[in-house]
């Protein structure tokens, strides 16, 4: 048997006896029971499965957990500090940014990490880090709202009409 | 039923059960159940609704707490929604049409109303007042302020006081008052998603996030009639599957086979990934339609025509018109494409199954797996969970029969979660749809005729697992009429003809938003369009001439003025030598749903601005302005949220969204092949909401998609005077069209052109040791073997064996003599090739392919048996420096002894005691068998003589001693030249001229280096370094194939040995290039990327499969982000590393840092990926000739597979 992995997801050290091949999606849904990160392509497309690997964003559904343990790994659930959202996930409720949601996930990591390594993006390069991050529903234009307040950028691409 | 009600007091309002018409599904019972609960009130105060439609992502289980909220007059945070659950909730249907508000949810507001009436009157009687005497609020009753009758001082009474201790139960009065609109507080109101704050932290549990106790895994393995679900091969194409190609897979418990359905069943989730991949299943061949000519499909599929509209005299209409118009329109196949592929977990105890589902219509997936499995609908229960947003019919009842089936065999829990290709082959489409109009134009302007007839060939595609398994017989598939959506168009046309074709699916198909309305529409409003063009009418003013309908008309108007409507007679003038071209375009449709004539939704109108690049085809939508008239709009934050998600929506359907076949089917098997609109491609959206909040509600979860391609399609006749008559508007087809219609627009100033070619300066210097026999040539030989006595004797092909010793112990050497010995094999890499994939390290076994044939490394670990255990230092050395085993047999040079002849007798000893002083592992790995004449073994001494030089390593004292350590090293024990240098036709390293210039390994490239390769840049010293320690070189790429393992291995070798490597490799490339050319490269390549005038399928596959991770600078994620403007292997001599790449991916970097890759094999086609790989060449190797033979390297690299077991094609 390969030595036990320790990983740290969330702040917490989790000592693991799985293959050091067995992908990190899996071990954060399946052995660690986070619900933050989802399955949505499996080749690295669409985003829905990203996580937080040494702060920047990575997707966890092509990565082996053996070739992330060097570094803390953060979910979803874990951008929240003592009991407080993270301003991103503040300006997605904010913004009411989420229909179905599954891709939620990805657009609030995302937006994460590039703040994590440029605290005043500009719009270009927001919507350059996005665009990689797939959503079906169609919810881009509360997503960018949401996105823009989070970094402190001005307005919306929808100007939002009023009732006639 | 009633069950409902807590202890403690409540109230229940129910009704008797009245399953729903319409689509019902094959297993339904006639029993009808009894009461079907409504609402429950608690002493607590809580209230919960129940209702038989789902939340799809609409936010819909807000808006019905808001309905709720405002009849009972609570608080809209009391009211709990229960959405579907089969054990709980009504059966109200499948949530389909966007009928819930409308529709549905009648009798739950009914039942508000009516608890209400009942709480206020036991109020009254407690308070000895007349009813109509109370007000209440949030739940808390109080005297009418209008009224006389007096409220105690300090008296509190709550809705929940009064059922304390009560537990009533009502029937629903059906004809109970419900408020009147002018008095609402909470609907009407926007309210913000109950739903939001637990999907934002992670908490809301998707059917994704179910676990069950004692949960499995499963995964299915699909047919290869990928995405048709009828004709005779459905449920009988399976031959066999074998069993024992996933015996002993750790964690297997089943595998489960019943007619074509095939699943797997494991303890772990990548357990039952790796055995559905593993699993060998062999089916028929099958014969699939030809979709290659969809209007050719359409036309020739079997049709019944039914008359919906004959007004006026159409055929005399069209005969006599001035200008006789008849038109076609085409609809592509289309997909639901939810972000996350179904899932469901299934769990069959006791003759009783619970599903945890995402379905759409709870009871009918109830019907429908109570006659897959012959259960009774009353022992199922389908908890329903959100899921992934779907938008029509995907395949989230599918997996549900898969899981039912999975549990029902292995007695436990199992989840099943779908593919993503999987997914995207099987989930029912949106159907193709042929539209063709008969009719022109008056000479007076006025509409001749409009013969409208339709093909919309979808049915309600039954649940997969029942045509599989052979439950429901596939031969023949059933008819619907669904085609008729909006296909009357709205205006008053004198003479107007309806005719829908009545037609069976032929691609697996059902409803999708905008069910057959949006390409009738698309006609429609293509049409009208064209005929104010002919008429010389403003489009607008056109539309509203003919238009009966006043709220309809009041909605264009009120639209065309939100977006400044120019009126205008005729398209503008098109410059045809200018590359971006501008227009705007106008369409209205009303979404009629349910059977006809059907039950009108919303009204929607568009006024969309597009631009056109001449050059690349590409069409942006750069604004919407979208009007909607949607009734009483109960949450008007989510109606605007929903009018924007059909705007993005379906602007990605009418630029881009066309599922590809193939013989194999679907061929559209991830977001490369079916590419959704990304945000930078977002329109600024202008939402006019109409303010209806006096009229009733009407539903908006699919009007303002309607209108859509046919506002686009117009918006593109403005720009360019071409009408685009088939959906989608992609870059090819346009440019196409506008090249025949303008003329071809070629704009060269802005192209960039190749760098100029890199050209060594000076002469490549020599390597360190000139390999004697390759060097001086083969003349030399025959003197040399005269000559030389020692030369004589290792020719001779008969060599003595070496006696077997005991095994020496480890406890001779000393632990830095180990340690040297360590890093020796690190830097020769032996573990790379005597470890097979899978195995323990050392203990040999990996297949090398050789020209010869297939050699298989031996063990080296010191097993006594089946190892070198036994081997003296004498025989080590011997096999090492001349390739002859401790017995005497010659070795093969796929073995590098020829290089390892340069290995310092230090290094060799230490190299031996590492090796002993390792574990043993028994590992008896076949003897290399090679074809005649190779296999004759003593012929090698031949070999040997004419190629092998056993001169041990000279320093060259001219160059530094990093450089003579870096030759050292990389000559002799890193043996680098034994993959980068071509061989002869006897398998020798050719040294004269072409030493480094690259070879094969493996089915991988080794690339030339030096002077001789092909790198966009030349490599430094520097450059070496970071790829041979880290595994990336920024500004040449990843370490892959058989290169990773090799720098894996290194990385115990001390960094002055790297630097060393690095130093003499990089001396060999003189290729003089300016400072800031790796930038050059890439902005080139940017360029050329953007202006992709050679856009095509390659083009798409790229931006969907590729450009997220490799695509600009972002620093913000993890693992290197490889630039394919500097990759050696998109600018190398053959194709093969990087189909490689594609098909299989790096699952393992060399080192951590640098992330994986996934392979594509599974999800792209060969065409699909020699396209992208065509795109690639041209987009990042400008300047280097195409590839030849792509197609056959694809299929050959693919055929060979990944070393692994498995075919790695689970689809």
């Amino acid at each position: 048997m390969p030595p036990a992995m320790v990983l740290t997801v969330n702040d917490t050290r989790h000592v693991l006896d799985v293959p050091p091949d067995t992908k990190l999606l899996h071990v954060l849904r399946n052995d660690l029971g986070l619900n933050g990160p989802k399955y949505g392509c499996g080749l690295g497309e669409c985003g829905a499965c990203s996580v937080l690997v040494g702060g920047r964003v990575a997707r966890s559904c092509g990565l082996a957990v053996g070739d992330v343990a060097d570094w803390p790994v953060t979910t979803l659930e874990g951008l929240a500090r003592d009991g407080v959202l993270d301003p991103v996930q503040r300006a997605f409720v904010a913004e009411q940014a989420a229909q179905c949601g599954y891709c939620l996930n990805g657009m609030v990591m995302t937006v994460r990490a590039l703040l994590n390594v440029d605290p005043a993006p500009d719009d270009a390069t927001l919507l350059a880090a996005l665009r990689g991050v797939l959503c079906r529903c169609g919810t881009h234009v509360e997503i960018l709202r949401a996105a823009r307040l989070a970094c402190g950028l001005a307005g919306g691409t929808a100007t939002g009409g009023e009732a006639a | 039923m009633g069950g409902v009600a807590e202890p403690g007091g409540s109230l229940t309002v129910v009704r008797a059960a009245r399953p729903p018409g319409g689509l019902v599904a094959r297993g339904a019972s006639d029993d009808v159940p009894a009461d079907e609960v409504f609402l429950v009130v608690q002493a607590s105060g809580a209230v919960t609704g129940y209702c038989g439609h789902v939340d799809l992502g609409t936010g819909i289980r807000t808006a019905l707490a808001q309905i709720v909220a405002e009849e009972l007059d609570v608080a809209p945070d009391a009211v709990t929604m229960v959405l579907g659950h089969t054990e709980v909730a009504p059966n109200q249907g499948a949530t389909i049409a966007s009928e819930t508000i409308q529709v549905t949810a009648v009798p739950l507001r009914r039942a508000a109303a009516h608890a209400r009436r009942v709480l206020v009157r036991l109020a009254a009687e407690r308070m000895g007042v007349p009813a109509e005497g109370l007000a209440v609020r949030d739940g808390v009753l109080s005297a009418d302020p209008s009224g006389s009758h007096p409220w105690p001082e300090n008296m509190l009474l709550t809705y929940g006081m009064l059922l304390d201790g009560r537990t009533l139960r009502v029937r629903l009065d059906e004809a109970v008052p419900v408020k009147d609109p002018a008095a609402y507080r909470v609907v009407g109101r926007p309210m913000p998603r109950v739903d939001i704050p637990d999907k934002v932290t992670g908490r809301a549990v998707y059917v994704h996030d179910v676990r069950v106790p004692g949960m499995l895994h499963g995964r299915v393995i699909r047919p290869p009639y990928g995405g048709f679900d009828h004709g005779p091969f459905v449920g009988c194409s399976l031959i066999g599957v074998d069993r024992d190609s996933v015996a002993g897979l750790p964690g297997l418990v089943d595998v489960v086979v019943q007619g074509d359905f095939v699943g797997v069943v494991a303890e772990r989730e990548e357990q039952a990934e790796e055995a559905a991949r593993r699993l060998r299943v062999s089916w028929r061949q099958v014969n699939l339609p030809d979709l290659s000519d969809l209007e050719a499909a359409l036309l020739a599929n079997p049709s019944t025509p039914r008359r919906l509209l004959d007004r006026g005299d159409v055929d005399a209409g069209a005969e006599n018109a001035a200008i006789r118009m008849d038109r076609t329109y085409l609809w592509p196949y289309q997909m639901h494409a939810s972000i996350g592929p179904s899932c469901a977990v299934a769990d069959w105890r006791g003759g009783r199954l619970t599903v945890w589902s995402g379905t759409q219509n709870p009871h009918m997936l109830r019907a429908d797996i109570a006659l897959l499995t012959g259960l009774e609908e009353g022992a199922i229960a389908i908890v329903r969970h959100e899921a992934a947003g779907c938008y029509g019919r995907n395949c989230a009842d599918d997996v549900c029969g898969d899981a039912a089936l999975l549990s029902r065999t292995v007695g436990r829990p199992v989840r099943v979660q779908l593919t993503r290709g999987q997914e995207h082959v099987w989930e029912p489409k949106g159907a193709a749809q042929l539209m063709q109009v008969r009719g022109g134009l008056r000479a007076d302007g006025t509409p001749a005729a409009y013969d409208f007839s339709t093909r919309y060939p979808s049915n309600v595609s039954p649940l997969l697992a029942l045509v599989l398994t052979g439950v429901v017989p596939a031969a023949t598939p059933a008819i619907v009429q669904m085609g008729d959506r909006t296909s009357v168009p709205p205006y008053g046309y004198d003479n107007a003809r309806v005719t829908v074709h009545d037609m069976p699916p032929i691609a697996r198909a059902s409803w999708f938003r905008g069910v057959s309305a949006m390409p009738n529409s698309f006609a429609h409003e293509c049409y009208i369009d064209e005929l104010a063009e002919a008429a010389g009418v403003d489009p607008v003013a056109y539309r509203l001439r003919y238009l009966p309908d006043e709220r309809a008309a009041e909605l264009l108007r009120a639209t065309a003025r939100r977006a400044t409507w120019m009126p205008r007679s005729g398209p503008r003038r098109v410059d045809p030598a200018q590359r971006v071209l501008r227009g705007r375009g106008v369409a209205y449709a009303q979404y009629v749903h349910g059977a006809f004539p059907g039950v009108p939704a919303a009204w929607a109108a568009w006024v969309a601005d597009v631009t056109v690049d001449r050059l690349t085809g590409h069409v942006a939508v750069t604004r919407v302005v979208v009007g909607q008239d949607s009734g009483m709009m109960v949450n008007p934050a989510g109606v605007r949220h929903q009018i924007h998600g059909n705007v993005i929506q379906s602007v990605s359907r009418a630029l881009r969204e066309d599922v590809a076949f193939d013989p194999a089917g679907v061929a559209s098997r991830e977001w490369g092949t079916y590419p959704l609109l990304t945000f930078p491609e977002v329109p600024d959206i202008d939402v006019l909401l109409m303010d209806r909040q006096d009229q009733p509600p009407l539903g908006v979860g699919e009007s303002a998609s309607v209108p859509s391609a046919a506002a686009i399609a117009n918006a593109l006749h403005d720009a360019t005077g071409v009408r685009f008559r088939e959906v989608p508007f992609t870059p090819e087809r346009v440019r196409a069209a506008l090249d025949a219609a303008l003329g071809v627009f070629r704009e060269i100033e802005d192209v960039p052109q190749p760098l100029p070619q890199l050209m060594p300066a000076g002469p490549t210097p020599k390597p360190a040791q000139a390999r004697l026999r390759g060097w001086v040539g083969l003349a030399a030989v025959g003197t040399l073997l005269s000559g030389i006595g020692g030369l004589a004797v290792m020719a001779s092909p008969w060599r003595p064996g070496i006696a077997p010793v005991a095994r020496p112990d480890p406890a001779r050497w000393s632990a830095a003599t180990i340690a040297r010995g360590r890093d020796v094999a690190a830097a020769g890499d032996c573990a790379v090739c005597h470890t097979a994939p899978g195995g323990m390290a050392y203990a040999g076994g990996l297949e090398l392919e050789t020209p010869f044939g297939i050699v298989r490394s031996t063990n080296l670990t010191p097993d006594e048996e089946t190892g070198i255990g036994r081997w003296s230092y004498p025989a080590f050395a011997r096999a090492m420096r001349e390739g002859i085993s401790r017995d005497g047999h010659h070795l093969y040079p796929a073995f590098p002894y020829t290089a390892f002849a340069k290995v310092s007798d230090a290094d060799m000893e230490a190299l031996y005691a590492y090796l002993m002083a390792r574990e043993p592992v028994r590992n008896a790995v076949p003897e290399t068998k090679l074809a005649f004449p190779f296999s004759l073994r003593p012929l090698m001494a031949g070999w040997n003589v004419l190629f092998h030089d056993t001169r041990p390593f000279a320093p060259d004292p001219a160059r530094s001693a990093e450089w003579n350590r870096g030759a050292y090293l990389a000559e002799g024990l890193g043996h680098c030249s034994a993959c980068h240098t071509p061989r002869n036709a006897l398998g020798a390293e050719k040294w004269r001229g072409a030493w480094l210039g690259g070879g094969m390994a493996e089915g991988w490239e080794a690339p030339a280096l030096g002077n001789l390769s092909h790198s966009p840049v030349p490599w430094t010293a520097d450059d070496l370094f970071a790829y041979l320690r880290t595994g990336f070189s920024e500004r040449h790429g990843p370490a892959a194939g058989p290169m990773a393992p090799v720098v894996t291995h290194m990385a115990t070798l001390p960094e002055a040995d790297v630097r060393a490597i690095a130093a003499y490799v990089a001396s060999f490339d003189t290729r003089a290039a300016s400072p800031d050319r790796a930038q050059a490269v890439e902005q080139a390549a940017a360029i050329r990327a953007r202006d992709a005038a050679w856009a095509g399928e390659g083009a798409r596959v790229y931006g969907g499969s590729c450009a997220a991770c490799h695509e600009g600078q972002a620093p913000h994620m993890f693992g290197a982000r490889p630039s394919l403007a500097l990759n050696s292997n998109v600018s190398a001599d053959r194709p093969d590393n990087l189909a490689q790449v594609i098909l299989h991916g790096i699952s393992r970097p060399a080192t951590p840092g640098v992330g994986a890759m996934p392979g594509f094999a599974a999800s792209l086609s060969d065409a699909q990926i020699a396209a992208l790989m065509r795109h690639i060449r041209v987009t990042y190797a400008p300047g280097r000739p195409p590839w030849e033979g792509v197609e056959d390297v694809i299929a050959r690299i693919r055929a060979a597979g990944t070393g692994e077991p498995g075919t790695g094609e689970h689809r």
